[in-house]
């Protein structure tokens, strides 16, 4: 395995002369947004901006989570200071709603830094992503797509990336489709949302929300399927105790060898 | 200035042929019975006049081509006639039903002076196929009078009152009844009635003929109401040949944002709502309008925003034959002090105002929003999409922030209108057991609430008083979603109704 690296690292480097948008990431310029050990590792360290990522909802009723995996991702690039741009045609936004101040304050998206552009029609918001992307005065960029997202193919997810990538590598560029997982894209990541039921609190009631993410692509390693919750206080991820899962043996070897040390 | 040919102008310039020959009239109800409104040269030297019955007409001249009475059209005609003649100068307003006013102070020695303005005024207009007569003069109510009643192109200043005199009532503007009074009374022309005492007239007619004799004379003022806002600077070009391809078009823009900018550098202003007027060598006019969120003169950015809207426009702004003038004019214009830039880059906020106007100019600056928040507990009110350039940037209220719950109590989206669900509930006032939304049925998993709103007494215009109580509740597949009950049970409403209103995360 050890004479395999330089190699993968050659070929990526000739992928990288032939399709800009494969070139790695910029060297101390592009920020990356953290998530734990276990996401972090698949994705290289952490969620880069400056680039493209899709999330696609399991189903519609899991668009709110979609949605709100989306803002939580803004809230970290915008690291408190940043301002993100929500775009949506007006048919999206009468179908699935449109952000919501107050309740985003308690998320812990800052409302006052959030700009929200309504536009007729699916190709326009392909058009006010891109110069969005590019303008690098953003830290987050939404987009929402109706349906399965078709005015979305490769060829625009290919030049919205490269938008992503000129704008000072400063700006996430998400995707929201409500739909259309088997779309061909050329988005860094594609992630698969549905809500995961909270962990209830002593009395019962609802807890933080919880995701349930799937990274079904990704340009850059490997996939893979995660439970998180986001703490809106505190404004991170962190992995969801298992729900369901058998309690650890009590005669474990570690324990046992500590014991004996002790 | 005055059309007196408008209506069938109207009809005539959308003929295919312009053939002056054919007699046209336009026939309106009027007094109980069909009467002739307009008609043109050739119905003139027939012997037909306006106000004939139309049956007299059609008794002399059984062929005759007779058209229905359109006022809106020739409203519009008179509009688009008022936009070109933005040429001349920018205060212009109508006088309906056909006829403009033009204030031309400082303006005519562009054109040669006043005599060769108004010729090039009604030479350019009946190219266009139109009947124009202008007067230049002192008060607006002697030029209006000359225009219809005299034959003169300007009266040199002073001479207004000897011009005046010599012409019918009816030049007063005065309703038809009065001047037919008047000359009942012998009073025939404007020399009789200036020269009497005053009080009778008003005893007799009220104040509103000596007004207008007075507006006539120059004795009184009469301000012109300009139809479009006057700029508060602006920059024109003119061709000789008309230009049509759109980068020379973005090119011009460019130079006169330069020109624009100059001139509002000096008096150290911005301008916030900039319009660009295209007048096209056919008449058409195009006028687009841009507003910005911060004052601006930067040339570059001008042109960035009207490119972007020029773009959207498409077939709306078509250049036909291409224009012949175009002008940049600033609106409305703030002060705008010079800002020392920083050496570490360029400001991001000035990046995103002008991303913000950019998508403003393309998309219309509504479209562009940032929530501010309210002062108000009712849901859909507690936010106000405000557009994003002239957003202040308010500390939003921290609302239930002493809720004990882990989760928040507001959700991230909301429905603009609540949307109806089916409930169902184990007692009428508790909480929901499962609910029906979009054809999906929901197993609650958990529930907390209720959280009680009621309606501010004042909001009962749609008779909407009911009290609210709200759920946030985690269905059986993890999806979280904000319910309210509509009406209290047994007090309000003997069938309180469930709505769906907001989502959580």
């Amino acid at each position: 395995m050890g004479s395999a690296a330089p190699t993968i690292d050659r070929l990526r480097q000739t992928l990288a002369g032939i399709d800009p948008s494969l070139r790695p990431a910029l060297p101390g310029g592009s920020r990356q947004i953290g998530f734990d050990a276990g996401i972090g590792a698949v994705l290289g360290g952490g969620l880069a901006c400056g680039g493209l990522h899709e999330l696609v909802p399991v189903g519609p009723v899991h668009l709110a989570a979609a949605t709100g995996f989306a803002m939580a991702l803004a809230a970290l690039s915008g690291r408190g200071r940043g301002e993100t741009l929500w775009i949506a045609t007006d048919y999206a936004a009468s179908e699935a709603g449109g952000p919501y101040g107050p309740g985003l304050d308690l998320f812990g998206v800052d409302s006052a830094r959030l700009v929200m552009l309504r536009v007729p029609r699916a190709v326009d918001v392909l058009w006010a992503m891109e110069e969005a992307l590019r303008c690098g005065a953003l830290s987050s960029v939404i987009a929402e797509l109706t349906g399965d997202g078709a005015d979305a193919g490769l060829t625009a997810t290919r030049r919205l990336s490269l938008a992503a990538r000129e704008g000072k590598g400063v700006c996430l560029g998400l995707l929201l489709r409500h739909g259309g997982l088997s779309m061909p894209s050329a988005a860094s990541t594609r992630w698969q949302v549905a809500a995961a039921a909270s962990e209830p609190d002593r009395f019962g009631g609802l807890g933080r929300a919880a995701f349930e993410l799937s990274l079904v692509k990704n340009r850059r390693g490997p996939c893979g399927r995660w439970i998180i919750t986001w703490d809106h206080h505190e404004h991170v991820f962190q992995p969801a105790v298992p729900v369901g899962v058998a309690a650890p043996p009590l005669d474990r070897s570690d324990r046992a060898r500590l014991s004996h040390a002790g | 200035m005055w059309l007196p040919r408008l209506s069938t102008d109207r009809i005539e310039r959308g003929l295919a042929t312009r053939d002056n020959k054919t007699p046209h009239i336009i026939a309106a109800p009027s007094e109980s019975a069909l009467r002739l409104t307009a008609v043109n040269n050739a119905a003139t030297a027939l012997g037909l006049k306006p106000g004939m019955p139309l049956a007299d007409a059609r008794a002399m001249f059984p062929s005759i081509e007779v058209m229905e009475a359109d006022a809106e059209a020739d409203l519009r005609v008179l509009e688009a006639v008022s936009d070109w003649i933005d040429r001349y100068t920018p205060l212009a307003g109508l006088d309906t039903p056909d006829g403009l006013l033009l204030d031309v102070t400082g303006c005519a020695h562009l054109f040669g002076g006043e005599a060769a303005m108004a010729r090039d005024l009604i030479e350019r207009l009946a190219r266009q196929g139109f009947h124009a007569r202008a007067t230049v003069a002192d008060s607006v109510g002697c030029a209006w009078a000359v225009a219809r009643y005299g034959d003169v192109t300007v009266i040199p200043r002073g001479e207004t009152v000897a011009a005046m005199l010599p012409l019918p009532v009816a030049a007063l503007r005065v309703e038809p009844k009065t001047a037919a009074a008047l000359a009942r009374m012998g009073l025939k022309c404007v020399a009789d009635i200036a020269g009497q005492p005053r009080a009778p007239f008003a005893a007799r007619f009220g104040d509103g003929l000596l007004r207008r004799l007075d507006q006539a004379l120059g004795c009184a003022g009469e301000p012109i109401t300009p139809r479009l806002p006057l700029p508060s600077a602006m920059a024109e070009r003119r061709f000789p040949d008309p230009i049509a391809r759109e980068d020379d078009v973005l090119g011009t823009i460019e130079q006169l944002a330069h020109e624009l900018g100059r001139v509002l550098e000096r008096r150290g202003e911005g301008a916030r709502v900039i319009a660009l007027a295209l007048f096209r060598a056919d008449g058409a006019v195009h006028r687009l309008e841009i507003g910005t969120g911060a004052p601006l003169r930067e040339a570059s950015r001008v042109k960035r925003l009207f490119e972007d809207r020029l773009a959207v426009l498409g077939d709306a702004a078509d250049p036909g034959f291409g224009f012949d003038m175009i002008r940049l004019s600033a609106l409305v214009t703030e002060r705008c002090d010079p800002v020392q830039t920083g050496l570490a880059g360029s400001d991001q906020s000035e990046e995103l105002a002008h991303l913000i106007d950019r998508l403003g100019a393309r998309f219309g600056l509504r479209r562009v929003t940032r929530p501010v928040a309210q002062d108000t507990h009712i849901p859909e009110y507690a936010v106000a999409a405000m557009p994003a350039h002239a957003a202040v940037r308010a500390v939003p209220a921290p609302i239930c922030a002493g809720q004990d719950s882990l989760s928040p109590v507001r959700p991230i989206k909301l429905f603009e209108r609540p949307e109806p669900i089916d409930a169902i509930a184990e007692v009428p006032d508790g909480p929901p057991v499962r609910f029906r939304w979009r054809h999906v049925m929901h197993q609650v998993r958990r529930v907390e609430g209720p959280e009680r709103i009621a309606m501010e007494w004042w909001r009962d215009d749609r008779g909407n008083k009911l009290t609210r109580d709200y759920f946030r509740v985690e269905s059986g597949i993890g999806a979280r979603v904000w319910l309210y009950r509509e009406g209290l049970f047994g007090s309000e409403t003997p069938r309180p109704r469930w709505y769906l209103h907001g989502l959580f995360a």
